[in-house]
């Protein structure tokens, strides 16, 4: 009995937590409305807007340190990135998101395309180890097609979960919206880019857990997805089973477990991204003073690792402002969706909310050590136009839901 | 890894906190119920909001996860930059940093006038980045250039040993065409350079070579020493210092070896050399001024090698090794001391290749490394029967007044025991003093007997020898001395431990081998010398020694002076001293005509003894050893060589040489080797 009580009591008590959150985030929501009804800009959602261009900019400073060092960090580059997203996020803002509801069977169509094209003779690049990239013929401008295809596949997924308006009763109907969501997961894992497949899952699990899919089931599933990863990593480990894990990746398992394994290849990195990260002090070592990044000790500075290079130029109060714009810009997004009474829109915010949350806290966290080393970019910042192309678009798709949206609920 | 765990639960408890939160909150909303049954509405631009209110709960579970993220995300950037900052920050500061060491030239080794025995020479050196090492065409050239097999460069490139410089060693003494070729093609010879380095140059050759002793890669032993050493001031080697290994250079490195210098760098991750930071630069060692006179060394060494050769082309082929010293008998300086066979520093330079090393530790070679005058030990045979009368004197063995008569054959231990005279024609009646002139061996059989016979204070004998210091180091200030040995009852049984119980017993025969320094007394020539010093001053022996003083390299003056101490004072009656010292004269000017005549051409006069230590199989060893002026002593000289023949005949042109030298009164006498019948 008295377990019984003290369940409910924790019930009641998250519960009261929650709605306080709620309430919270509503108001967040109003407020931006407020603030939006008023001024010129009244098709932007300033709430979210602002803390996303200060990220994109201080990405953009950041980047330019780098470039001061590291001969790959073209700062013109990012710069051209960053205005072609912007292009492509002023686009997307000014496209009613609302088509995109209709159009599933051209989004998967599309989705597909996308992860397939590395694979075609002839337009396919290899680097870093994965066929993940595509050269276009005559132009010769690369890009890395599973970056469009992040937001694309968070189109496709609220668009086919939405058809459910919030309930999905049937576990015929939960397993066909699992099964689209595999689609694209696996196919990003034949690059092979586990990182960028991870994004996927998380976005569109979020998309179909929010969309009103049953809590049991959800739970079943990650119960499945947590043993079936085990059995690969196991299987993976053991000689003479099927090795569906890389050596490498298998190796930054290890080492995260224990760094002191191997101390020259990805341990190494893990221990120089601390060490980046941790000498950055309070205030940091300034911009262009950052010897861990740049005397080449931290790999991949301005790409993986580019928040070490942050933390260590910019110390604990720049990595915490990149993060509270970070939490304004998801926190903002979630309070638009609070008060969206339109499936579709909310389920596209949700995506995007879960896309960036997954990436920052993967990206960051491997740089300090709680979570292992991947090859996913830190939105906004990461040096690649791909990324912020995607991610730009991905703005501009929340600004489209805040230019359509329709009377609050 | 505790944390890094309590990290990971930490963050799946939010995870499932989160998960839980919407899972519970959405519970209040299961009563609505919403058909879709085929009739879906259609979401896009819909105005349904039946389904708004399960989504809201689930969004509130959404943002409680996020907000869990950037908590244990922030709270582990607090941790790490705020808390463990220092730690990083010191971590990263040794990352970028490397610390090049700048060797300290090597203090200098001068003779007391101040001339060169061991200085320092550039040495245009050959260095490569480690990197070369990969690229097997460049070491092929590089070989081909030197002249060293293409492993050979590229093990020497890839030893790590030499510390975190960014260039290694590849080849030292390198001719100036090798280094020209390099500078005009730097296309071939990428990361390769020249460097002018310094090492110890030995102006007058092999000189001296024994008591400088030579330098060397410091040892695994000595680097561990050096870093468990907490001295204030204690030098702190690095693998690859060179550190001195023998001689003046071992026992001086303090002074010789000089403080270091630091360069502090910056470094990229390949280890590139990015910028300068501090430096504290190199203070080169201090000079060894030594008590050696450079031309003094250089006749005892030339009386050496031509006594030697002279010996082996006479009486005895065998003939190869020997030493001199030479002290001033007022203060203990060594003014000269040389041993043969020798060795020439200068091969260690650089490194010594194992082949040299094999012979100069070579039983075939005689062991060139030993420092003979210093370390070689024999029996003193009759050099020591002046220390035998003072014992029977101050024993009452014998009186200035004994006569006694020599046969040429004694049989005082009976007719089986009976011994020769080294004169087996008889030397007829003897007293003490006349016994030291012409080394009659019966006085000191009888002196033997007699301690053999005595009542009481049977080792009288072996006391006043190891009151000489017999027995025991004279602490000079080299390393390798030897102590010898002054055997007695004891030691005898001791050391014959696995024999029959009988031939373990101290007998008669040994008193009278050890009255004639036969059997199994072994002494230094260094201690032979102090002995005789004893003599000369009347009592008084002053520690040798062979530094005189400390000089700073810069600047002039002395930074320290060696103080002489007297080491040890022997107490002897003024009239047994009148007695020993008439014998010793004696022997110069009386024992025979043939030795009178080569100390005739002298300015002063002279008072020593010869020796013959006997070997069986082998040649004797031939002592010799003075003092001079004998009225007033200044030098002492001691002399032994090895598989020579008597000492009249062998050490005693050695000795005769020196004082030749120090006189500038060369011997004139034709040496005449042939022939030789007697002469003890």
């Amino acid at each position: 009995m008295a377990d019984n009580s003290a369940v409910r009591d924790l019930g009641s008590a998250l519960g009261s937590i929650a709605s306080a959150l709620e309430s919270a985030l509503t108001r967040f929501g109003t407020q931006g409305t407020r603030l939006q009804r008023r001024g010129r800009l009244g098709g932007l959602y300033l709430a979210e807007l602002v803390p996303n261009l200060l990220v994109v900019a201080f990405g953009a400073v950041v980047i330019w340190s780098a470039s001061l060092t590291i001969s790959e960090a073209s700062f013109p580059r990012h710069v051209l990135g960053i205005a072609m997203g912007l292009v492509v996020a002023a686009l997307v803002w000014r496209y009613d998101y609302r088509q995109f509801a209709g159009m599933t069977r051209a989004l998967f169509v599309l989705d597909v395309a996308l992860m397939l094209m590395p694979s075609i003779p002839g337009l396919g690049y290899s680097a870093l180890g994965m066929t993940g990239w595509v050269s276009l013929p005559v132009i010769g401008l690369r890009f890395q097609p599973s970056e469009i295809a992040k937001p694309v596949t968070i189109l496709l997924m609220a668009s086919l979960t939405s058809e459910y308006n919030g309930r999905i009763d049937t576990l015929a109907d939960y397993l066909k919206l699992c099964g689209a969501l595999l689609v694209p997961f696996l196919l990003i894992l034949t690059q092979p880019d586990l990182g960028t497949g991870l994004i996927v899952l998380v976005t569109g699990a979020a998309i179909i857990i929010c969309g009103g899919a049953k809590r049991s089931w959800v739970l079943v599933t990650i119960a499945l997805i947590v043993v079936g990863a085990a059995l690969v990593v196991v299987t993976s480990m053991t000689d003479g089973l099927p090795h569906v894990l890389k050596q490498y990746q298998i190796n930054r398992l290890v080492v995260f477990m224990d760094p002191s394994v191997d101390p020259t290849g990805d341990g190494y990195n893990l221990q120089q991204a601390k060490i980046a990260v941790g000498s950055g002090g309070l205030l940091g070592k300034g911009v262009g003073n950052a010897s861990q990044a740049g005397s080449g000790f931290l790999p991949e500075a301005h790409t993986d690792f580019v928040f070490a290079l942050l933390s260590e130029e910019f110390g604990f109060v720049g990595a915490l402002v990149l993060l509270l714009l970070f939490a304004c810009m998801l926190f903002s997004t979630i309070g638009l969706a609070m008060r969206l009474d339109n499936v579709f829109g909310r389920l596209v915010l949700v995506g995007v909310v879960a896309m960036w949350g997954f990436q920052v806290l993967q990206n960051v966290g491997m740089c300090i050590g709680i979570m292992p080393i991947t090859g996913i970019p830190l939105p906004f910042v990461s040096f690649g136009s791909s990324s912020m192309i995607s991610q730009l678009a991905s703005m501009g798709l929340i600004q489209s839901v805040w230019r359509y949206r329709t009377k609050a609920g | 890894m505790a944390l890094r765990v309590l990290l990971v639960v930490v963050v799946v408890c939010l995870v499932v906190a989160g998960v839980l939160a919407f899972v519970f909150h959405s519970k209040g909303d299961a009563r609505f119920t919403f058909d879709i049954g085929g009739a879906a509405p259609k979401a896009a631009g819909g105005t349904d909001g039946s389904g708004g209110s399960s989504i809201k709960g689930r969004l509130v579970g959404l943002a409680g996860v996020i907000a869990g993220v950037f908590v244990v995300l922030i709270g582990r950037i607090w941790s790490m930059q705020l808390l463990s900052g220092d730690e990083y920050t010191s971590q990263a500061e040794s990352n970028r940093t490397r610390t090049i060491s700048l060797s300290a030239p090597r203090g200098r080794i001068l003779d007391r006038n101040g001339v060169e025995i061991v200085s320092n020479r550039p040495s245009l050196t050959v260095v490569a980045d480690p990197d070369v090492a990969n690229d097997d065409v460049e070491l092929q050239l590089l070989g081909n250039l030197i002249g060293m097999p293409y492993m050979a460069v590229k093990r020497s490139i890839e030893d790590q040993t030499q510390g975190a410089q960014a260039s290694r060693t590849v080849a030292r003494d390198v001719s100036r065409r090798v280094v020209a070729y390099i500078g005009e093609h730097p296309d071939l010879f990428q990361g390769v350079s020249v460097e002018e380095r310094t090492v110890r140059y030995y102006p007058l050759g092999s000189l001296a070579s024994h008591v400088v002793g030579y330098t060397g890669t410091v040892t695994t032993e000595q680097l561990k020493a050096s870093q468990e050493n907490e001295d204030e001031g204690a030098i702190k080697y690095q693998t690859g210092d060179t550190v001195g290994q023998s001689g003046v250079e071992y026992q001086y490195e303090s002074v010789l070896q000089g403080v270091r210098g630091e360069q502090v760098v910056y470094v990229d991750a390949k280890g590139n050399v990015l910028d300068y930071s501090s430096t504290v630069a190199p203070r080169s060692g201090s000079d060894v001024v030594l008590t050696l006179d450079a031309n003094l060394q250089k006749a005892a060494e030339a009386a050496l090698d031509s006594v030697i050769k002279a010996l082996r082309s006479s009486v005895s082929a065998e003939c190869k090794s020997g030493s001199v010293v030479v002290l001033d008998a007022t203060n203990g300086e060594v003014l000269a001391m040389a041993s043969r066979p020798n060795f020439s520093p200068n091969i260690f330079v650089g490194g010594i290749s194992n082949d040299d090393w094999e012979s100069l530790g070579s039983e075939e070679n005689d062991y060139p490394l030993v420092n003979r005058a210093i370390s070689g030990t024999y029996p003193s045979a009759s050099t020591i029967k002046p220390l035998t009368t003072f014992a029977a004197l101050d024993d009452g063995i014998a009186t200035p007044s004994s006569t006694y008569y020599c046969a040429g054959w004694w049989t005082g231990l009976g007719q089986a025991s009976g011994k020769w005279c080294w004169q087996k024609t008889g030397h007829g009646t003897m007293t003490l003093q006349t016994g030291i002139t012409y080394s009659c061996d019966v006085v000191f059989y009888e002196i033997g007997k007699g301690y053999y016979l005595a009542s009481s204070n049977n080792d009288g004998m072996q006391e006043k020898f190891r009151e000489y210091g017999l027995g025991s180091l004279e602490g000079i200030d080299l390393p390798g001395e030897s102590a010898g040995r002054v055997p007695d009852a004891a030691w005898k049984y001791d050391y014959y431990s696995s024999f029959p119980e009988e031939d373990r017993q101290w007998k008669g025969g040994d008193y009278v081998n050890l009255s004639i320094g036969q059997g199994d007394l072994l002494v230094t020539p260094l201690q032979m010398a102090c002995v005789y010093a004893s003599i000369a001053n009347g009592g008084d022996v002053w520690t040798p020694h062979v530094l005189k003083c400390v000089k700073s390299q810069t600047g002039t003056g002395s930074v320290m002076e060696y103080k002489p101490s007297v080491l040890r004072s022997c107490e002897e009656s003024e009239a047994y001293r009148k007695l020993v010292e008439a014998g010793l004269v004696g022997v110069i000017t009386e024992e025979s005509e043939y030795q009178t005549k080569h100390f005739a051409g002298l300015p002063v006069s002279v008072a020593g003894k010869s020796g013959t230590a006997e070997r069986s199989g082998h040649q004797p060893t031939g002592w010799f050893v003075v003092y001079a002026p004998a009225d007033d002593p200044k030098y002492v000289i001691a002399s032994a060589l090895e598989n020579a023949t008597w000492g009249g005949y062998s050490a005693m042109y050695v000795v005769r040489d020196v004082l030749g030298a120090i006189y500038n009164a060369p011997d004139d006498e034709l040496q005449v080797m042939a022939g030789i019948t007697s002469g003890d």
